[in-house]
């Protein structure tokens, strides 16, 4: 099935989402879809499987132009999307979830789940997508899941699949598996669409690439006809540095040191088992690994937010497992967290308000009990300024922003003070081309300045473009140390590690 | 940093401070929208009493009544007050919870523990001045209040207790401590086997206001108490740091955890708070209005309170509005009784109508489509 | 906003301020119930009885206004200042909220059923009742008739217009077994001690259930709730257990009229006839010879009295009833002294 968008416009208001777009989507293909985020990539999408109405153009399909009215027509012609966030049940089967909505029915109208089982079966074997139909979704792993995402959609019969980020929460070897179902799908003769920002996952999978700003397609081309920061500055509209920039690595004192460090879940369970390391002034140390290997305990025990079984934390040689949040705060701690919604920002709040959410007592903002809210605004719009926070005011709430944006503002809170130690979980997850450049930049001035920088990602080129050292976490511990000091730092090796290889 | 990056920057940051003027959206919802949502539930009651066979002539009527009997007159403006006065207090504390992500149920039981207590030290103490017996009295019921909500805090802070619960539990035992309290021989008025107190001195009640105009102004001192707390909670919520924290924590409570935060410390300061402001109501209804304590003598405050504090998105100039709203219609509902003759209970259906309207702003908007050109907003709460 | 709409109701609506201050000119009574409200087949009801039955008679305008809580008993009455020539306060528990306004407002008349000021208020004329002598009644009769040996009673408040019905109902029992040299016993109430159960309201059915549903339980086949509404929860266990198992006596008004649905389960009850002294009440404030101070309703002028037996009227044995119809008798000319 072909599918073809012709002069496609979108208006929301007084906001252009779409406009004049054309785009060609055609069977046993995978057409990459590339913009940062508010580009108009979504609105583009959710035209395409009917939520929207545009208010010029048209959809044609195998040439015949066809009409729309809800997000039901867009699934009856062939459209299935794969969203960013899944849309399961967690205690419902596989099987169950596939069909919920569709239920194949026996007599009087019962759940025929045998059906429903036989023909996840089916489609399994097809595209080799090897998932249970009477597992739990809330006993599977997020690759899994996407999986079942994907089963729905063929189950609905789709010819056309649409991706959005797909691979934002996927871990780098889920990532490889994934492109082997696409690239089974496409050779199915499915026609597919790729929405991302990650170049290099571009490169690698598409068959042709559209390059989306601003609500148009700036730029059409095959994969190998340009690179990476070719891509990049179409995405971006001006000139890109990809490589992080960064002084000789000549590390000062020790700041922090961890020893013995244990950590329990809240379930009791071992979350960090027995870690020591340490960081240094003008160092950035990278943590690697695959989520849900003791990281966030440990990012949280070191911001002080989370309680320690054992062993010790020091800073400039002073124990401190013991001391609050607050304390540590005042000692030069910045913490940049790793779910920026749950636990960085208030989302009802203004970005006054926010970039002074935990430096509100600080004698610069508040005397006694009384807040200097003049104060505030005023530094708050300094920072906001000199981090290039994109908003039309600071009284705005921060809910309003995008999340690149944010992010911008959370770093630029915790970085707008006279910091020691820079804590940054996944400072970049989720952001388009030009904030990651922009907070990179900023992580390796912090180090530049004399801090001690401690980065966590699963993103292992970010861990490998901005880390002095970098240490990989296996199942709450420390296995594998590469850089100064270890082994030399090999991409392969530290995916290995990841994994839980012994090297 | 060259510097003409520096002075782009510094002309930003000024860009930055600029607020934008409220919306059209803002002036829909604080003006019009209310103003629809009385019209429409005036119709639909106004239906609901044809559908009980009230005559047209006596629904019109009790309309007029309903008006005059809040703003109508001077007495009527006196009575609005002194409902609204409590309800204001106790929807104070109730919305402060709120703030900080508090559902305290508890006022009604604030508002009994506060009141016995003013009761108490407003008949004991006799030959005080009262300019040292009434703030001795108001003060009794503060504490006490804050102290019966600050258990439902602490025990929030220590042991994780669902405030819900434990509030509901402390409402439950607060009937029956004022019961029993109303029997013993030295709070009990001497002669009388019922539970009921003695009276409070004349120097420990909330003077009447008007009452050199006529002696049936009920309208008292604790009008103004009200007022100061209005200002005080804002002030508080806005303007301190603890009011911050307050915010924060009822916002996104993990944000405000991460960002060095207590939130033990918070829950007890915010319900003691709340506990004060009910303990203040009930204060404020045996010193301005009953004299006397009685089984039940917090008459649904501290639940009125709840629906106050909604209504006024506990914002405390809302709380305000809102309470008033409240006092409004208890005035004129009873006038609808006198004037009209409508039955207590219809006029209580045409009441909750308005406040059901108003509190539902969208359903309002969906009833009268033209008039409304600003985007509904959307609320996350 | 189609206005010709809006306009009518308004257009009614002005009428009827116009109408209502020509109305005011008309004699004017008005009352203030309790929380228990116009309807409760008990006290209120029986007061308004008397403000309609002069409304008939005299053609004079009657007004009443309920009460959800203790806090409405002040702002009601006040409500009612100017535009009544007489307010009738129903209820002990409004004693003081009538005297504040009536020392405040010193031209306007006020009477009140169940209080009795001491010393007395010159504009307001108190109701009380000395249902004690019915209840005796009452109390000798549920003896003479129980099949267990066990009578019991509840109240709503502990306050004396309750408890006067449940001493005499008490006393009556005593007198009984006196006669007799029978060993009926009383549960619910000892009028030495003062102590007996209390719903502590007016309002609640599930209450009245719950606490003849007690009593029962203990053994009583013949119970007295002595606080207004509630007592119809008490009636509605009687239906459903029979009236062989439980039989309840009435209070204030006759039961058997005023609750029809349930009218077979009382035995009697012990009327209080404010709806005659409310209507006297009235009538001397329209003839100008209302005069503050205290009315007392006794068996002697039939203030109080014994409702007919109604359908159990062949139940009661002819001896009994001639008992009873002496020892009234006796109490009118002092003879027995109820509660000495």
């Amino acid at each position: 099935m072909d599918i073809e968008l012709r002069g496609i416009t979108k208006r929301f208001g007084e906001v252009v989402a779409n406009s004049g777009v054309n785009l060609q989507i055609k069977a046993g293909e995978v057409l990459g879809l590339l913009g940062e985020n508010g580009a108009g990539k979504s609105t583009m999408m959710n035209v395409l499987s009917g939520l929207y109405r545009p208010d010029e153009g048209e959809i044609v399909i195998d040439g015949k132009p066809v009409q729309f009215d809800g997000p039901g027509d867009g699934i009856r012609a062939g459209i299935g999307m794969v969203h960013q966030h899944f849309m399961l049940v967690p205690v419902f089967t596989v099987a169950e979830n596939v069909v919920l909505g569709v239920e194949p029915t026996g007599p009087f109208d019962s759940l025929d789940l045998k059906t429903a089982r036989k023909q996840v079966r089916e489609i399994n074997e097809t595209y080799g997508l090897e998932v249970d139909p009477d597992a739990l979704i809330e006993n599977l792993p997020v690759g899994i899941q996407q999986r079942v995402e994907i089963i729905k959609v063929l189950f609905r019969e789709a010819d056309v699949l649409i991706f959005d980020e797909p691979t934002a929460v996927l871990t780098p070897q889920e990532v490889t598996d994934f492109f082997k179902i696409v690239r089974a799908l496409k050779d199915a003769g499915k026609a597919l669409v790729f929405i991302t920002h990650k170049l290099h996952e571009i490169l690698e999978i598409a068959d042709r690439i559209n390059v989306l700003r601003a609500g148009q397609i700036v730029g059409e081309c095959l994969p190998g006809e340009k690179t990476d920061i070719e891509l990049a500055e179409m995405m971006v509209g001006r000139p890109v540095n990809l490589e992080v920039e960064k002084k000789p690595y000549a590390p000062g004192e020790v700041l922090l040191d961890v020893k013995d460090l244990t950590i329990l879940r809240e379930d009791d369970s071992l979350a960090v088992d027995d870690v020591s390391f340490s960081v240094r002034r003008n160092e950035v140390v990278g943590i690697a690994g695959v989520q849900g290997n003791g990281q966030s305990a440990l990012v949280e025990a070191l911001a002080g937010v989370h309680r320690v079984a054992g062993g010790t934390i020091s800073f400039e040689g002073k124990d401190i497992t013991r001391t609050s949040a607050r304390a540590r705060h005042k000692m030069g701690f910045a913490h940049i967290p790793e779910d920026r919604l749950k636990n960085g920002v208030v989302t009802n709040f203004t970005i006054a308000e926010n970039m002074v959410l935990n430096s509100y007592y600080d004698e610069r903002y508040s005397k006694g009990v009384s807040m200097d809210w003049n104060a505030v605004n005023e530094h708050a719009a300094e920072y906001a300024a000199a981090f290039d926070v994109r908003t039309p005011s600071i009284f705005e709430t921060l809910n309003h922003l995008s999340g690149g944006n944010q992010q911008k503002m959370v770093v630029a809170r915790e970085m707008s003070r006279d910091t020691q130690l820079m804590i940054a979980a996944h400072p970049t997850r989720g952001l388009d081309v030009g904030s990651i450049e922009y907070i990179h930049s900023r992580l390796m001035h912090a180090r530049d300045e004399g801090d001690a920088v401690l980065i966590v990602s699963s993103e292992l080129d970010e861990v490998i473009a901005l880390s002095d050292r970098i240490l990989v976490m296996f199942k709450g511990r420390i296995v594998a140390e590469f850089g100064a000091g270890g082994r030399p730092v090999d991409k392969n090796d530290i995916g290995l590690a990841m994994a839980g290889a012994t090297l | 940093m060259s510097e003409q990056q520096q002075a782009q920057t510094e002309k930003l940051a000024h860009q930055l401070l600029q607020r934008a003027a409220p919306s059209r959206t803002v002036y829909e919802d604080l003006i019009i929208v209310p103003v629809f949502a009385i019209v429409a539930a005036l119709i639909l009651g106004g239906l609901v009493m044809l559908a009980t066979n009230v005559s047209l002539e006596a629904i019109g009527k009790s309309y007029v009544a309903l008006i005059y009997g809040s703003v109508g007159s001077l007495g009527a403006w006196s009575e609005t007050l002194t409902a609204a006065t409590p309800l204001v207090l106790a929807g104070l504390g109730v919305a402060m919870g709120f703030r900080a992500g508090f559902f305290n149920i508890g006022a009604e039981g604030q508002v009994l523990m506060g009141g016995m207590a003013a009761v108490i030290a407003g008949f004991s103490f006799a030959g005080l001045p009262i300019y040292i017996h009434l703030p001795l009295a108001l003060m009794a019921g503060i504490l006490v209040g804050g102290f019966y909500a600050g258990i439902a805090g602490w025990l929030r802070a220590a042991t994780g207790a669902h405030e819900v619960i434990s509030t509901i539990m402390l409402n439950l035992i607060s009937y029956r401590l004022v019961d029993y309290l109303l029997k013993v021989p030295f709070i009990q008025k001497s002669g009388r086997s019922d539970p009921i107190s003695n009276a409070v001195l004349d120097s420990a009640q909330l003077p009447r206001l008007l009452d050199w105009i006529d002696p049936n102004l009920r309208v008292h001192g604790g009008l103004i108490i009200m007022l100061l707390a209005v200002w005080f909670c804002y002030w508080l919520l806005f303007k301190t740091t603890i009011g911050f924290e307050f915010r924060a924590s009822g916002e996104n409570a993990d944000a405000a955890r991460f960002a060095g935060m207590r939130s033990g410390l918070i829950v007890v300061l915010v319900m003691a708070l709340a506990g004060a402001l009910a303990g203040l109501a009930g204060a404020n209804q045996v010193l301005g209005v009953l004299e006397r304590a009685s089984p039940g003598f917090s008459a649904g405050i501290g639940f009125n309170a709840i629906s106050v504090a909604l209504l006024g998105r506990s914002h405390p100039i809302g709380v305000l509005i809102a309470g008033l709203l409240f006092g409004a219609l208890e005035a004129g509902g009873r006038q609808m009784q006198v004037d009209a003759g409508v039955s207590l209970d219809l006029i209580g259906i045409v009441q909750s109508l308005i406040i059901a309207f108003i509190a539902a702003p969208l359903l309002v908007r969906a009833v009268f489509p033209w008039g409304f050109r600003g985007k509904a907003a959307s609320r996350k709460e | 906003m189609d206005f010709k709409r809006l306009a009518k109701p308004a257009l009614l609506a002005g009428m009827m301020v116009l109408g209502s201050a020509a109305s005011a000119l008309a004699f004017t009574a008005c009352q203030v119930t309790d929380t228990g409200g116009i309807d409760d087949n008990g006290f209120n009801q029986t007061a308004w009885k008397g403000v309609t039955d002069a409304m008939a008679e005299h053609g004079i305008e009657g007004r009443f206004l309920e009460s959800q809580a203790a806090t409405d008993y002040e702002p009601n009455i006040n409500s009612l200042l100017g535009g009544c020539d007489i307010i009738i306060t129903v209820g002990f528990l409004m004693g003081d909220a009538t005297a504040a306004a009536a020392q405040a407002n010193p031209d306007q008349k006020f009477s009140i059923v169940d209080y009795a000021y001491d010393p007395t208020i010159p504009n307001v004329l108190g109701q009380v009742f000395a249902t004690d002598q019915a209840a005796f009644l009452a109390g000798y009769l549920a003896a003479g008739m129980t099949k267990s040996g066990t009578v019991g009673t509840f109240g709503g408040i502990n306050i004396p217009p309750v408890t006067v019905f449940m001493d005499g109902f008490a006393w009556g029992v005593d007198y009984y077994n006196q006669q007799k040299g029978t060993s009926v016993t009383v549960l619910g109430w000892d009028p030495d001690t003062k102590e007996g159960l209390f719903t502590n309201n007016f309002e609640s059915l599930d209450d009245g259930r719950t606490f003849a549903q007690n009593l029962y339980d203990e053994g009583a086949d013949i119970v007295l709730p002595v606080a207004g509404p509630v007592g119809l929860g008490s009636a509605a266990l009687a239906d459903e257990l029979g009236t062989d198992n439980l039989k309840i006596i009435g209070v204030d008004a006759d039961q058997y009229l005023t609750n029809p649905e349930k009218q077979g389960v009382y035995l009697t009850s012990i009327l209080k006839q404010m709806d005659a002294t409310v209507k006297s009440a009235i009538e001397a404030a329209m003839d100008g010879t209302f005069a503050g101070g205290l009315e007392v309703g006794t068996l002697e002028n039939a203030g109080v009295g014994l409702a007919p037996y109604h359908d159990m009227d062949s139940a009661v044995p002819a001896e009994l009833k001639s008992e009873i119809e002496t020892i009234k008798q006796q109490i009118i000319d002092g003879t027995i002294s109820v509660g000495m």
